[in-house]
């Protein structure tokens, strides 16, 4: 067993590392609906998940350009917005990062069981 | 439009540059710090404006945020190879500089160097300018290297010494600080007994071991310059032990071998004519005098050596702390 002293447990870092993935899932099960990027800040900030803006703008790029999500301008408000939408190849991505993620889900639910009885 | 909201996306612009949809991550970025802004109760103010714009971070991060795709300068695979290779080639570099030195030749490796011929103290200077030189050249072909996307395996000999792997001592502390001790007690003792034999005599360098008839090697003149660099040489590296007893940092043994190359290139400069205060055969001047420039220029090399060796483990320590 190792005597040196461990460090501090950085939940912050681990947390932004963990978030990647899951946030890709969130914004691909979230645009099933066309929403802008500050409506969906606001709205995951509604569910209790707070995400950096200058995070999410970023993804949204990526996954555009990835041909996952399509965006369009809306000028009919007083104030100009962007507005995403999921396409299909976004929802077989989807599908299967979701699948991924549960599977993921299961493995460590099993562990935790197996540890119960150890 | 709030002056301080056009001065963020003007700095954002700044690093985006080059980004073919510049503007349109500008556009949505102001789109949203307005929505932000508004939502607030009460009136649009450029308060609003700037909690709005430090939510969502600074500018430098921001930009950086969209360019995050991009390949890394040097893949990280290739980091190691940046140090391996300027050793390497700054060893061939060194090599070609003392015999230039040596030989008074120029040298042409077309289309890769020219060695112009030095002097002593031209080459002192010239060397870590060549070390710039070659980290450089190594850069640019791990840049190329990285960005061309292959996996290209990089050679690197087995029986080369990897100063990555130049890690400080671990353990034996004690025993490292009592040789030092000891070092320095002797370097201190030998600093003070030229001091003595300087003050006596005006010079360090004797033909005999007679203290009662002393000989000097050297003229009344060169014999004082060159004992003055001597001693001052053993000062040096007396002070440089007193001070490794109390920390290990690299950059003591840097500027003490920054100090002991500027006192070789003083020796070397030294007029070898009417040098000797004893006779000597006309035929072996020519011998001793490159027997003399070739062990002055020997402890150059091991001292340059032992410098280039200190900033590399410095600057490595430094990246890593970094990356």
């Amino acid at each position: 067993m190792n005597d040196k002293v461990p460090n501090d447990p950085d939940i912050g870092s681990l947390e932004t590392e963990m978030n990647r993935g899951f946030l890709h899932i969130l914004v691909l099960t979230l645009l099933e609906k066309d929403m802008y990027g500050y409506s969906m800040v606001k709205h995951m900030e509604t569910l209790g998940y707070k995400v950096e803006e200058n995070t999410l703008y970023p993804l949204l790029r990526r996954l555009e350009k990835n041909g996952w999500i399509a965006s369009k301008w809306d000028l009919t408000e007083d104030r100009p917005r962007k507005f995403y939408g999921i396409t299909p190849e976004g929802r077989t991505l989807r599908a299967g990062l979701l699948e991924v993620w549960k599977n993921q889900n299961r493995v460590l639910d099993e562990i935790t069981k197996e540890m119960r009885h150890v | 439009m709030s002056d301080k909201l056009e001065a963020y996306l003007e700095e954002i612009s700044h690093f985006l540059s080059g980004r073919a949809e510049r503007e349109e991550i500008l556009s949505e970025i102001r789109s949203h710090i307005m929505e932000k802004a508004a939502e607030g109760p009460g009136e649009f103010t450029d308060a609003a404006i700037e909690k709005a714009i430090a939510a969502f971070g600074p500018a430098r991060k921001v930009a950086e945020s969209y360019l995050d795709e991009s390949r890394p300068i040097i893949a990280p695979a290739y980091k190691r190879y940046l140090f391996r290779y300027t050793t390497l080639l700054f060893a061939f570099h060194t090599l070609l500089t003392i015999a230039a030195v040596v030989f008074k030749q120029d040298f042409i490796l077309f289309p890769f160097l020219f060695m112009p011929r030095l002097g002593v103290i031209e080459a002192l200077m010239y060397l870590p300018t060549a070390f710039l030189a070659d980290l450089g050249i190594v850069a640019v072909v791990l840049y190329f290297i990285t960005q061309s996307g292959k996996d290209v395996k990089l050679p690197w000999p087995k029986f080369a010494v990897d100063l990555d792997e130049v890690k400080p001592p671990t353990g034996k502390l004690l025993w490292s600080r009592i040789f030092t001790g000891i070092g320095a007690v002797v370097m201190l003792a030998i600093t003070d007994f030229a001091l003595y034999l300087f003050a006596k005599y005006q010079t360090i360098i004797f033909v005999n071991l007679d203290w009662t008839d002393p000989r000097p090697l050297f003229t009344p003149g060169a014999g004082r310059r060159i004992s003055l660099i001597i001693i001052t040489g053993f000062a040096v590296s007396t002070l440089t032990l007193l001070i490794k007893l109390f920390t290990r940092s690299r950059w003591v043994d840097v500027v003490n071998s920054v100090i002991s190359l500027g006192l070789i290139g003083l020796l070397l400069t030294q007029p070898f004519d009417n040098l000797f205060a004893v006779r000597i055969a006309e035929n072996m001047l020519p011998k001793i005098r490159f027997a003399a420039k070739f062990t002055l220029l020997f402890i150059a090399l091991m001292t340059t050596i032992e410098l280039v060796k200190n900033i590399v483990v410095i600057s490595r320590r430094k990246l890593a702390k970094i990356s």
